[in-house]
């Protein structure tokens, strides 16, 4: 196919030795929308990223970029030194995805869904049923071989996803929402299996919604509106916020949270058994205090991973000037 | 030669799905069988058997004689005898008959003068086929005892002018001999659009699509992988539907059997490129199928041949059947089958096959993308 390459004059960007994924500065846009708004990631071999932030924020944009399926609208990505184009082999034999969405053959058994991946990567005998039968032994799918995808639980079928795409064993794994629909055992299973695999020193990115899961992660960024709001270790993060987290213990929790969203110095509100939790801007916590009734008792906690990143959102919401608190 | 071992896993796997979906397998199978049973028996374009009023108020050997020579082949079958015009239209609207056979009163004596005699023959125009073909029999056997009563008058034993039509190639011209080929058509544009078209849109449907994009498989490989077991399963289909037309309705083979496979297989390319241009446009199976449907169907049906004559459509659609295949492969289908033409004969409509699966798999290829959005 003819492609025109434009700005022949640049020179072509050279990756960052010893990096097994790099992004710069990736930008992608869908009409008005701008999925992926200026985005740069670096990942050593070994590490495991949590690229944490809700429905929207372009995290499912940001690992389609990575792996080729969408192209950018400015920045360059490598993976494993190659740089990142549809249908690049290079990059791609270095890769292992696992999508969102059910994404494997589901009339097909778990047995010949590997098969017809390993297949797909260049695997064959030997080594193919080698490496099958191990991944099969760690999933512990190995007794359900001949079962169909279709008849897998949600927590096996991403077990089995996850094994296709260990299969070839690639150097960067991308992972979008694997424990999305899964029940907390084999949620646990799956972040148990990833830290296997950091330890052949794999990088791996993991996209999630869930808060809870950001602390499995070496280093996390925060993703919202297409951009990365904060990045760091995830106790670091935390050690480093600002704000100060209440709670606020009442007999009325509704009228509580509805008063609570008039106060500019709120960033945060969520509900925590009777109480409610909330973020308090730094320095602001006395006048706070003053404003609300007698009958409430107010508790100082230390703050957690999810206060950071509802605060993180509420100060990018705030300095854009768009949105409001979110329930 | 890696591209070539995907191709072949993402073929494998092909035909893991379609063993798999006995659908398929009865659809691709089954529907060449039931179409020739039912287009070589149930639908038939030779009129038969067209129920016959006799109204003769003449009751003359002449009307007698006329009479006999109407319901003696199969075309009429005389249902009603009687000397009443008036009940000739109830008969056509109970459709007790659809054509009347009226003897007025004088026609044998004005054939026994010599003098001009009339018959009236009406027919019930709402069935359009059956009306015109029992017309033109009417008219051939009064064009034949117009002869012989000359003959009687000038006194010899031969008419002047005698015009014998001896039909080629089909000589009992019978329909399913001249439908088979179009059958053929028929049942392969069904089978290689649609099923090709249903696989891909699957693919992107089910999210499978973005798993195999982010493999090393190449497009080529994904292509040759999809369409190669459709491809076989076409051959199959050209092979049962030949077997049957031969079996069943003594279809001649004049032609060489290799040379028709070698057509087939060019019409299929053409055809699973066109699966591959839907599929990787719609995207989806439903608007896929629903896009097979038109883009085969109607022109399998409409402007092959098959049925009707391109020869009487007006410029536009008979420059539409010339772009596309169905026309073109029914045409060289008769050629070989029934007139045992060779390369040299039909190789304009294979090179137009030629075209139209260069020109898909252009498009096709430029359409299908390694990307989502």
């Amino acid at each position: 196919m003819l492609r025109l390459r434009r700005r022949a004059a640049e020179p072509e960007p050279e990756p960052t030795a010893d990096l097994a994924l790099e992004a710069r500065d990736l930008e992608r846009a869908f009409g008005d929308n701008r999925a992926v708004a200026g985005l740069s990631l670096a990942l050593r071999p070994g590490e495991l990223y949590g690229l944490v932030g809700p429905d929207g924020a372009g995290k499912t944009t940001t690992i389609r970029l990575l792996t080729g399926l969408i192209t950018p609208d400015a920045g360059v990505a490598f993976i494993a030194g190659r740089r990142v184009a549809p249908g690049s082999s290079e990059t791609l034999e270095a890769l292992g995805y696992m999508p969102q969405q059910y994404s494997l053959y589901g009339d097909l058994s778990v047995h010949e869904n590997l098969w017809f991946f390993g297949k797909l990567f260049g695997l064959s005998g030997h080594a193919m049923r080698e490496r099958r039968d191990r991944l099969l032994e760690v999933t512990r799918l190995a007794r359900f071989g001949d079962r169909r995808a279709s008849a897998l639980s949600g927590g096996m079928y991403k077990k089995l996803a996850l094994a296709c795409a260990l299969l070839h064993q690639p150097r960067v794994l991308l992972l979008d929402e694997p424990t999305n629909g899964v029940d907390p055992v084999s949620r646990r299973e799956l972040w148990d299996l990833l830290h296997e695999f950091l330890h052949e020193g794999m990088a791996i990115i993991v996209a999630t919604p869930y808060m809870d899961e950001a602390s499995r992660c070496q280093r996390v960024g925060l993703m919202h509106r297409g951009r990365l709001l904060a990045e760091g270790r995830p106790d670091e993060l935390v050690r480093a916020f600002e704000h100060e987290t209440l709670l606020l213990h009442t007999d009325d929790r509704d009228a509580l949270e509805e008063d609570l969203a008039s106060h500019d110095e709120v960033l945060a509100v969520s509900p925590h058994g009777s109480a409610v939790r909330v973020v308090v801007r730094a320095g602001a916590a006395e006048a706070f205090r003053r404003t609300l009734p007698e009958a409430i008792r107010l508790e100082a906690v230390a703050p957690d991973f999810e206060d950071v990143f509802l605060a993180r959102v509420r100060d990018a919401e705030t300095a854009s000037g768009v949105g409001g608190p979110r329930g | 030669m890696d591209g070539l071992r995907r191709a072949r896993a993402m073929a494998l796997k092909e035909v893991m799905h379609i063993l798999r979906d006995r659908q398929v397998l009865v659809f691709a199978l089954g529907m060449p069988v039931l179409l020739l049973l039912l287009f070589g028996y149930a639908v038939s374009f030779d009129v038969e058997h067209i129920p016959l009023a006799v109204i003769d108020q003449d009751h003359t050997p002449q009307s007698r004689e006329l009479r006999a020579a109407f319901v003696s082949g199969d075309t009429f079958v005389p249902v009603v005898e009687t000397s009443d015009a008036e009940a000739v239209e109830p008969l056509f609207r109970r459709n007790v008959a659809r054509i009347a056979l009226v003897i007025p009163h004088g026609y044998g004596r004005a054939l026994g003068r010599g003098e001009t005699a009339e018959v009236q023959l009406l027919a019930d125009g709402s069935d359009n086929t059956t009306a015109s073909v029992a017309l033109g029999y009417a008219n051939a056997l009064a064009l034949s005892v117009n002869q012989r009563s000359l003959a009687t008058i000038l006194g010899t034993a031969e008419p002047p002018l005698s015009v014998r039509v001896r039909t080629l190639f089909n000589p009992g011209l019978e329909s399913a001999i001249f439908l088979v080929p179009g059958l053929m058509v028929l049942i392969l544009v069904i089978i290689a659009v649609m099923l090709t078209a249903l696989t891909i849109a699957r693919e992107y449907e089910r999210g499978s699509m973005e798993q195999l994009f982010s493999t090393p498989v190449g497009r080529l490989s994904i292509i040759l992988g999809k369409l190669g077991p459709y491809f076989v399963l076409g051959l199959v289909q050209v092979l049962l539907t030949l077997t049957l037309g031969v079996a069943l309705f003594g279809v001649p083979v004049n032609g060489s059997v290799l040379l028709l496979f070698a057509v087939a297989a060019v019409f299929l390319l053409a055809m699973l490129m066109q699966g591959l241009l839907i599929s990787v446009v719609a995207r989806n199976q439903m608007l896929a199928s629903q896009l097979a449907l038109l883009s085969t169907v109607l022109p399998a049906l409409l402007l092959s041949g098959f049925i009707f004559p391109i020869e009487n459509m007006p410029p536009l659609l008979q420059g539409i059947a010339n772009v596309l295949p169905p026309m073109h492969f029914v045409r060289a289908l008769r050629a070989i089958l029934l007139r045992g033409n060779g390369i040299a004969v039909i190789w304009p409509d294979v090179l137009a096959l030629a075209a139209f699966f260069v020109v898909l798999l252009t498009l096709a290829t430029r359409r299908f993308r390694r990307t989502l959005a």
